[in-house]
C-alpha cells in the first residue's frame, strides 16, 4: 500500500516533469511561430482597416480599403489571371509528373541518372532558371521564335511573348509546370512503387489491356496521393509571388498585384493588406470546397 | 507481328524517357550554352557555342580584370610610360578603377550564404528540440501545436510580408544595417521553421523507443538522450532538414527586396541577379554564367541528399 503510493506519486512527477519539459522544449519554436506568423496575420488585418502610413500614424477608414479594391476592375482581372495560372498549373504539374512518374516506374538503361536529371528543375534555385527561360522566349536571340517563326512559320513575326500579358500567362504557366513537376513525379512514383505486382500480373491474366490496367488499377492506388498534390499545388501556386515576378512582371495575379500595390509607387499599404486578406479568405474558401467535394473527407 | 507491335512500343517509350529528359534539362543546356557564347552568337540556335567566350566568367570571378574597368586616359598612361614600378602602377589602378560597374558577384555570393547558413542553422537547431518534444513526449496540448504548424503552411509570403514589414520598421530594425541583416536572418529563421520542424518530427517517430529507453535506464536524462542518441541516429536527416531551410532562404526574393532596398551592401544573390539583368541591357552571356554560378552550388547540394530526398518529400516536409 505504502509502495504503491510512493510509485503513484513518482510518475506523477514523473509525467508533470515530462509535461514541463516537453513544453520547454516547443517553447521557442511555439513563441516565434506565434510572434512572427500569427501576430503579424491578426496585425494584417486590422490593418487592413486602416489608411496606413509608413512615417506617421495610421487612420481608420472602416471597409474603404476594401470597397476601394474591388471597385477596381484590375483587381478583377488579377482574380481572372490568377484562377486561370492556378488552375492550368495545376492540372498540368500533376499530369506531367504523374506521366513521368509510370514512365520511371519501368526499366529502361541509365535509369538512375534519369531519374536524377529529371530532379533538376525542381532543385535549381529559381532566379536561376528565370533567364534561361527569358532568352528561350527572346524575340531576338530566342530559340523558341527561331522555331515558331523562322521554322515553321507560326508566326508572322518575332513576338515577344514575356512582354506580352496576354501571352506571358502562358509562358508562366509553361514554366511552372516545368519547375513543380518533378515534386508531383517523386510523391507518386513512391507511391507506385509500393503497389503489389501480381495485381498487374492478375489482370494481364484476365486479358486487361494498358488503359484498363491503369485505370482499374493505378489510378484507385495513387488516388489519394494525387489529390493530396492538387491540394499543396493549389495552395502554393496561389500564393506564388518568385517564379512569376521574375520571370515577368507582366502576369498580375494576386500576389504581384498586391506587392505593387503596397511596395511601388503611392505604397498603398492598407489596401496591400485588404488585398492580402480578400485572397486568403479565397484560399480557404476554395480548400474547403475542393476538400468537401473532390476528396470527400 | 507481336513481335513488332512490342519493339514498337519499345521505341516509342524510349522516345518518351528522351522528351522527358530533354524538357528537363534543356534551360540548363541554353545556360550554359549561352553563357560561352560571344554576343554576336546569341541568335545562332545551335547549342554550342561557334567560338568559346569566357569573359562572363572571368569578370564574375574577377579573373584579370583590373586593368579593363580602368577609363581609356589612364590605360594610355600606364602604357607610355613603362618605366613605373610595379607597385606605383598597382596604386594607379586601385585609384582609377572603376568598380561601379563591375558586377560583385562574390559580395552577393557571401550575403545570400551567410544568410542562408545562419538562418537554416537556427531553425534546424530549435527544430531538433520541439520536433523532439511533440513527437516523442506526451502532454497536454500536444496535438494542438502539431496540427497549428501544419496549418503555418497556408500562408503565403505576400500575407506576412506587409505586417512584418511595418512592424520592423516600428521596432527600428529597418534604420541600420546590421539591423536590417538580423530582420532577414529572423524571418527567413521563421519561414523555415515550420518546415523543418514536421520534417524533424516526422522522422523523430521513426526511431524505436527502446533506444532511448534503454539510454534513460542507464541514467541518461532527456537532453543528455537527445543529443548523444537522437541527433547521431537522424543525422542524415537533420542534413537534408537543414539543405531544405537553405535553399528556402537562398531563393527567397520577396522579403529581400522589400527589406534591403536602400542597402545596396546587402543584397542577396536574386536581388543582385534581378538588379542586373534591369539595370543593362544585352548581357545574356554575364547573366547566364551568373545562373550557372547560382545554380552548380544548390545542385550539388541537393544531389548529395538525393538519396534522402525522396522520403523527405513524402514525410510530408516541402514548403515552396
Amino acid at each position: 500500500m505504502n509502495l504503491a503510493n510512493v510509485l503513484n506519486q513518482n510518475n506523477l512527477n514523473r509525467q508533470q516533469r515530462e509535461s514541463i519539459l516537453g513544453w520547454a522544449l516547443i517553447a521557442p519554436a511555439v513563441i516565434i511561430i506565434l510572434s512572427l506568423i500569427l501576430y503579424p496575420i491578426i496585425y494584417n488585418i486590422y490593418l487592413s482597416f486602416f489608411d496606413v502610413n509608413m512615417e506617421g500614424g495610421n487612420t481608420y477608414i472602416g471597409l474603404d480599403n476594401y470597397s476601394n479594391v474591388a471597385s477596381d476592375p484590375t483587381f478583377w482581372s488579377a482574380v481572372y489571371t490568377t484562377i486561370v495560372y492556378v488552375f492550368f498549373t495545376t492540372i498540368g504539374t500533376t499530369l506531367t509528373g504523374l506521366i513521368v512518374a509510370m514512365a520511371m516506374n519501368k526499366e529502361f538503361p541509365f535509369r538512375g541518372l534519369v531519374r536524377s536529371l529529371v530532379l533538376l528543375p525542381y532543385v535549381a534555385p529559381v532566379i536561376s532558371v528565370v533567364f534561361a527561360w527569358k532568352f528561350i522566349f527572346d524575340p531576338v536571340n530566342g530559340i523558341f521564335m527561331d522555331i515558331a517563326y523562322e521554322k515553321l512559320g507560326l508566326f508572322s513575326e518575332r513576338i515577344n511573348l514575356i512582354g506580352s500579358p496576354g501571352a506571358a500567362v502562358w509562358v508562366a504557366i509553361i514554366f511552372s509546370i516545368w519547375k513543380g513537376f518533378p515534386f508531383a513525379y517523386l510523391m507518386i512514383l513512391s507511391r507506385l512503387q509500393a503497389i503489389d505486382g501480381t495485381l498487374y500480373e492478375a489482370a494481364e491474366i484476365d486479358g486487361a489491356n494498358g488503359w484498363e490496367k491503369f485505370k482499374n488499377i493505378t489510378l484507385p492506388e495513387v488516388y489519394f496521393v494525387v489529390g493530396a498534390i492538387v491540394l499543396l499545388r493549389i495552395i502554393w501556386n496561389f500564393n506564388k509571388f518568385e517564379e512569376i515576378f521574375l520571370l515577368t512582371e507582366n502576369v498580375k495575379v494576386l500576389s504581384v498585384y498586391t506587392y505593387f500595390k503596397a511596395f511601388t509607387g503611392a505604397m498603398e499599404m492598407g489596401q496591400g493588406s485588404s488585398l492580402a486578406v480578400i485572397q486568403f479568405l479565397m484560399l480557404i474558401g476554395f480548400i474547403l470546397f475542393y476538400v468537401k467535394k473532390v476528396l470527400k473527407w | 507481328m507481336v513481335k513488332n507491335k512490342s519493339i514498337l512500343n519499345r521505341a516509342g517509350f524510349l522516345l518518351l524517357i528522351l522528351c522527358i529528359v530533354f524538357f528537363s534539362v534543356f534551360p540548363f543546356i541554353q545556360m550554359l550554352s549561352t553563357s560561352l557564347k560571344y554576343q554576336w552568337d546569341w541568335g545562332n540556335p545551335s547549342l554550342i557555342p561557334t567560338q568559346i567566350n569566357l569573359e562572363a566568367y572571368k569578370e564574375l570571378l574577377n579573373i584579370g580584370q583590373a586593368e579593363k574597368s580602368l577609363p581609356e586616359s589612364i590605360k594610355i598612361l600606364l602604357d607610355e610610360t613603362p618605366d613605373l614600378t610595379k607597385t606605383q602602377r598597382n596604386s594607379i589602378i586601385a585609384k582609377y578603377k572603376d568598380t561601379s560597374a563591375a558586377f560583385p558577384f562574390f559580395r552577393y555570393f557571401f550575403n545570400s550564404l551567410i544568410l542562408a547558413a545562419t538562418a537554416a542553422l537556427i531553425s534546424v537547431s530549435l527544430a531538433v528540440l520541439g520536433a523532439y518534444s511533440f513527437s516523442r513526449m506526451q502532454y497536454k496540448g500536444r496535438s494542438t501545436i502539431q496540427r497549428g504548424i501544419l496549418f503555418v503552411y497556408m500562408f503565403g509570403g505576400i500575407i506576412l510580408l506587409i505586417p512584418l514589414y511595418k512592424m520592423f520598421v516600428n521596432l527600428g530594425f529597418l534604420s541600420t544595417t546590421t539591423g536590417t541583416f538580423i530582420a532577414l536572418i529572423i524571418i527567413y529563421m521563421v519561414q523555415t521553421l515550420p518546415v523543418s520542424l514536421y520534417m524533424l518530427g516526422n522522422y523523430f517517430r521513426t526511431i524505436p523507443f527502446s533506444i532511448e529507453e534503454a539510454a534513460m535506464m542507464e541514467g541518461a536524462g532527456r537532453f543528455e538522450t537527445i543529443w548523444k542518441i537522437i541527433v547521431p541516429l537522424s543525422f542524415s536527416a537533420i542534413i537534408t532538414v537543414f539543405v531544405y531551410s537553405f535553399m528556402i532562404a537562398w531563393n527567397e526574393y520577396l522579403f529581400a527586396s522589400v527589406f534591403l532596398r536602400g542597402f545596396e551592401k546587402l543584397h542577396t544573390l536574386p536581388i543582385g541577379l534581378k538588379t542586373l539583368y534591369v539595370s543593362k541591357n544585352a548581357i545574356w552571356d554575364r547573366i547566364m554564367a551568373a545562373s550557372m554560378m547560382t545554380a552548380v552550388p544548390v545542385i550539388v547540394l541537393f544531389m548529395s541528399i538525393q538519396k534522402n530526398l525522396a522520403g523527405g518529400l513524402s514525410a510530408g516536409g516541402v514548403k515552396e
